[in-house]
């Protein structure tokens, strides 16, 4: 079934819905309406491409679990899909058939996605168009369809919170709030055609694409073959998975309400050694907080302090280093960072108290030249006074 | 008062009214002839900063230094040629290092990545970084923000 | 030959000098009003200093502007000085001839012969203005060019002339670098040429007509001649002068150190607009009044009527002299200046009050 004319005679397609299907039937309308903006449209495919022509030229639908076999037919084809785009990838298939969504399809349950419920059936769009259902600004819309439906989720023993958790997430602030298309959505930690959790063991794979950094550390850390042991999941026994929020220096610390207190208590050495991080980490806040609260001061006075500017976005830039530091486990990097965070902070609030002193000098200054001014001012009115009465 | 005195009181106050006058005009002044004076740094360094030595900076190198209130990063490339760019990442404003292993502008926080040319080309930063022009008088790199 | 005589010889020194030696000063109650005069000249002399001092580190361009004030607040030895001085002399020199104009007012000082001090004065009061309008864009912050593009606004509402006015003062369709420019030009040069002539005017018939003495001294006088005494200029007067110099000298001082100008942020024309953008606050009057004006009156655009009201009390003060020949007359400008003091202080106040918090 490839590309071939088709008939003139049309006729209205009544396409079985199966319980719980995202798609209405969809009218023949409704279809050459949406498949005149569809990439397989654009490049001669036609109804007959996909669909059996049935008599009287209704067009039956595939049933689901032959839909990704269908699309395959063409898109695992690397000699035809080079026709169309030299680059395209055509493994799309294989990875599906590796999903807990191809799983299940194989094995008969109609109810797991296939292709046409992420890609749609005849308004397919490519990724990058920004109206596409698996552009990244759209993608949680898409997965949470079904994965943010309690109905649907509970026959397989689901939550439907992760879209939701997501959605309150930094990343999502970052995308949406910022529209930063790097900030990872559902497809970014899960696979899209090959959608899966990952698995404890490869969490921190994950999270190592972007967070490079801190997984390095991690793995350098004594904390890796400890979790790897008690078969925790790196990253989320401390930042979770879907709900990623902000951490905060509070987080440090042997204290109710502190991450480290789900493992460490204060008696321990390790304790002592996170008591003493939380204590460097709250010395450096606290002087980076100070130094800009005094040149902000400064300026507000009418003094500019662009050197202590500097400074302190060099502090807080340690501070940044220092915090990814934590990650190490090892108090040495982490010191290093935090004393080189304070001693920039130093400058920063030296700059403000060089102003406001230069700002104490120039008071003094006019305090001076107003006592001259004064004493003359006194001098001259006592020579008024003393000038002879002028005749009349 | 007898008339010897009034002399001798007036020469004391015209003394006096000398001493004071003379003093309030010489602090009005003397910040004009300071401010006549011109300032180590003549102008503004909203345009144009001096970067530093020239033979201090080896191919395959580069230095950060500051432009105003941001940081500006010098690069010489292994070619030998000098490079200026804004050193603030366009992704969330942390300062950019020159990586000599990679040949490449390199942002610790996220990994991002720009070539010699500024041109983000790796890791989550949307834009190129600014480019500055360099010119370099004698031993001194002078480095111009384009308007 | 001493150098006094040498000078003697070529420049007119003995007859200065002598003039000035014969020179009185009448000395009544309300003889301290007559300071407002020079310290208004004063002020002027210490913004034509301060002025050309700016006028060697500043650049009237849009991109460069804004930089060089800084420059000046931050690295030039006392330029936060100088600086500061400028903006609060500006407004102290125009408190000063509103205190001037109105003290000349209400002492009658305008009637025969004093007709053309009192319109060359009257003159120099709006070219203060213009002075004031024109320097305040200068720094190119924020606040000073929004208000730069609302005060060119309400020309806009002068009918037939008022797009040609806008698009004459700012340079074009609206307030650019070009604008900056132009104001400049006017604030460094066109103006000043144009002060200077009038100032030499006015001073000139000071000196010709004398310090004029109020209707009501000079009925006393026929009265009793104690009342109007005369004081020599030099030294008693001169000495009174140069008091009250310094001590505008010392406010200047005090005010620069202690409230310093504000730089403020640099403008963006593409920016919105700030909330609570209104002018300097001699011409918060007329703002305000143009605010609470009706959309129409009496079929007119409102604006414009408020607008072209001002024009016509703006020419009838000016002219002021020329309108006015009796006693009565006299104390029916009395009032109607009160009333006209009245009205600007009261909406003043109300403008301000309004951008309160």
């Amino acid at each position: 079934m490839r590309v071939r004319g088709c008939g003139t005679a049309v006729v209205l397609v009544a396409f079985a819905l199966l319980a719980g299907h995202a798609h209405a039937q969809t009218t023949f309308e409704a279809a050459t309406a949406a498949f005149k903006d569809d990439v397989h449209g654009q490049a001669g495919l036609t109804c007959a491409g996909c669909h059996a022509t049935g008599g009287s030229g209704t067009y039956a639908a595939p049933p689901r679990t032959a839909v990704a076999m269908r699309c395959a037919s063409c898109h695992s084809d690397a000699a035809f899909m080079r026709k169309f785009d030299p680059q395209v990838r055509v493994d799309q298939l294989l990875q599906y058939q590796t999903s807990v969504h191809g799983r299940r399809m194989a094995a008969g349950d109609p109810r797991a996605a296939t292709c046409t419920d992420c890609h749609d059936a005849h308004g397919v769009r490519r990724v990058r168009d920004p109206r596409s259902p698996v552009a990244p600004l759209n993608v949680v819309t898409t997965c949470g369809r079904c994965h943010g439906d309690p109905v649907r989720m509970a026959p397989f023993g689901r939550s439907a919170a992760p879209p939701g958790e997501w959605a309150a997430s930094v990343h999502a602030a970052a995308l949406v709030a910022r529209g930063d298309t790097s900030a990872p959505t559902c497809v970014s930690c899960h696979g899209s055609h090959g959608a899966t959790p990952p698995g404890v063991e490869s969490v921190a794979n994950v999270c190592a694409q972007c967070h490079l950094r801190e997984a390095e550390l991690f793995r350098a850390s004594p904390k890796r073959d400890i979790f790897d042991a008690i078969g925790q999941a790196e990253c989320l026994v401390c930042h979770g998975n879907h709900r990623i929020a902000s951490p905060g220096d509070s987080w440090v610390g042997v204290e109710e309400g502190a991450v480290c207190e789900q493992c460490h208590d204060a008696a321990s050495a390790s304790g002592a050694a996170i008591v003493a991080t939380r204590r460097q980490l709250d010395e450096l806040q606290t002087a980076v907080s100070g130094a800009a609260a005094l040149l902000t001061r400064a300026e507000h006075a009418g003094m500019l302090v662009d050197e202590g500017r500097l400074a302190l976005q060099l502090a807080r830039e340690h501070q940044v280093q220092s915090r990814v530091l934590v990650h190490a486990f090892d108090a040495a990097p982490f010191s290093k960072a935090a004393s080189e965070g304070l001693a920039a902070a130093g400058q920063a609030q030296d700059a403000g108290e060089a102003a406001m002193r230069e700002l104490r000098f120039r008071r003094q200054g006019l305090a001076v030249a107003t006592l001259l001014i004064l004493a003359f001012l006194l001098t001259l009115w006592a020579k008024i006074r003393r000038l002879p009465a002028p005749p009349a | 008062m007898t008339s010897g005195e009034a002399p001798a009181r007036r020469g004391v106050l015209n003394w006096l009214l000398g001493l004071t006058g003379g003093s309030v005009l010489a602090s009005i002044f003397y910040p004009v002839v300071r401010y006549l004076a011109p300032p180590d740094i003549p102008e503004a360094a909203a345009l144009s900063v001096n970067a530093g030595s020239a033979q201090a900076l080896p191919a395959n190198s580069a230095r950060v230094v500051p432009f105003g209130a941001r940081p500006a990063i010098v690069i010489r490339t292994p070619g030998g040629e000098l490079r200026a760019f804004s050193a603030t990442c366009t992704h969330l404003d942390c300062t950019v290092q020159y990586r000599p292993d990679l040949q490449r502008i390199w942002c610790a926080c996220h990994n991002g990545e720009y070539d010699l040319n500024g041109r983000n080309v790796a890791g989550p930063p949307p834009r190129p970084l600014d480019a500055y022009d360099v010119n370099v008088t004698g031993d001194e790199i002078t480095i111009t923000r384009r308007s | 030959m001493s150098l006094r005589a040498w000078l003697d010889e070529r420049l007119p020194l003995s007859d200065v000098i002598d003039t000035l030696r014969h020179k009185r000063v009448p000395h009544h109650r309300y003889s301290v009003w007559y300071y407002f005069g020079g310290a208004t000249l004063f002020l002027f002399l210490i913004q034509v200093g301060t002025g050309a001092l700016l006028l060697l580190y500043y650049r009237p361009s849009a991109a460069e502007a804004y930089e060089s004030v800084q420059f000046i607040v931050s690295r030039v030895p006392f330029g936060w000085l100088v600086r500061s001085i400028h903006a609060w002399a500006a407004n102290l020199m125009v408190a000063s001839a509103f205190a001037h104009l109105f003290s000349v007012l209400f002492l009658h000082a305008y009637r025969r012969p004093r007709e053309l001090t009192w319109i060359s004065g009257f003159a120099l009061l709006l070219l203060t203005l213009a002075f004031g309008f024109t320097g305040y864009l200068l720094p190119w912050n924020e606040v000073s060019f929004f208000a730069t593009r609302v005060g060119t606004d309400i020309a806009a509402s002068i009918p037939l002339v008022g797009e040609a006015l806008v698009r004459f003062l700012r340079g074009g369709d609206d307030v650019t670098g070009a604008t900056l420019t132009r104001l400049f030009g006017f604030h460094v040069a066109i103006l000043p040429a144009i002060a200077t002539a009038l100032i030499a005017l006015h001073l000139l018939l000071v000196q010709r007509h004398g310090m004029s003495v109020p209707p009501s001294v000079e009925a006393q006088a026929s009265a009793d001649p104690r009342a109007v005494r005369s004081i020599p200029f030099l030294p008693h007067f001169l000495l009174r002068d140069l008091f009250a110099w310094t001590a505008v000298v010392a406010v200047l001082a005090a005010l620069a150190t202690f409230y310093p100008w504000e730089l403020g942020a640099k403008a963006d024309p593409f920016a919105p607009a700030p909330a609570g953008i209104r002018p300097e606050w001699y011409f918060l009057w007329a703002f305000e009044t143009l605010k609470h004006v009706p959309p129409t009156v009496a079929g007119l655009n409102g604006e414009f009527v408020a607008v072209a009201m001002m024009g016509a009390g703006a020419v009838g003060a000016l002219l002021l002299p020329l309108l006015v020949a009796s006693a009565r007359a006299r104390s029916v400008v009395t009032w109607i200046g009160a009333a006209a003091l009245l009205f600007m202080g009261a909406m003043t106040v109300l403008a301000l009050r309004a951008g309160q918090p």
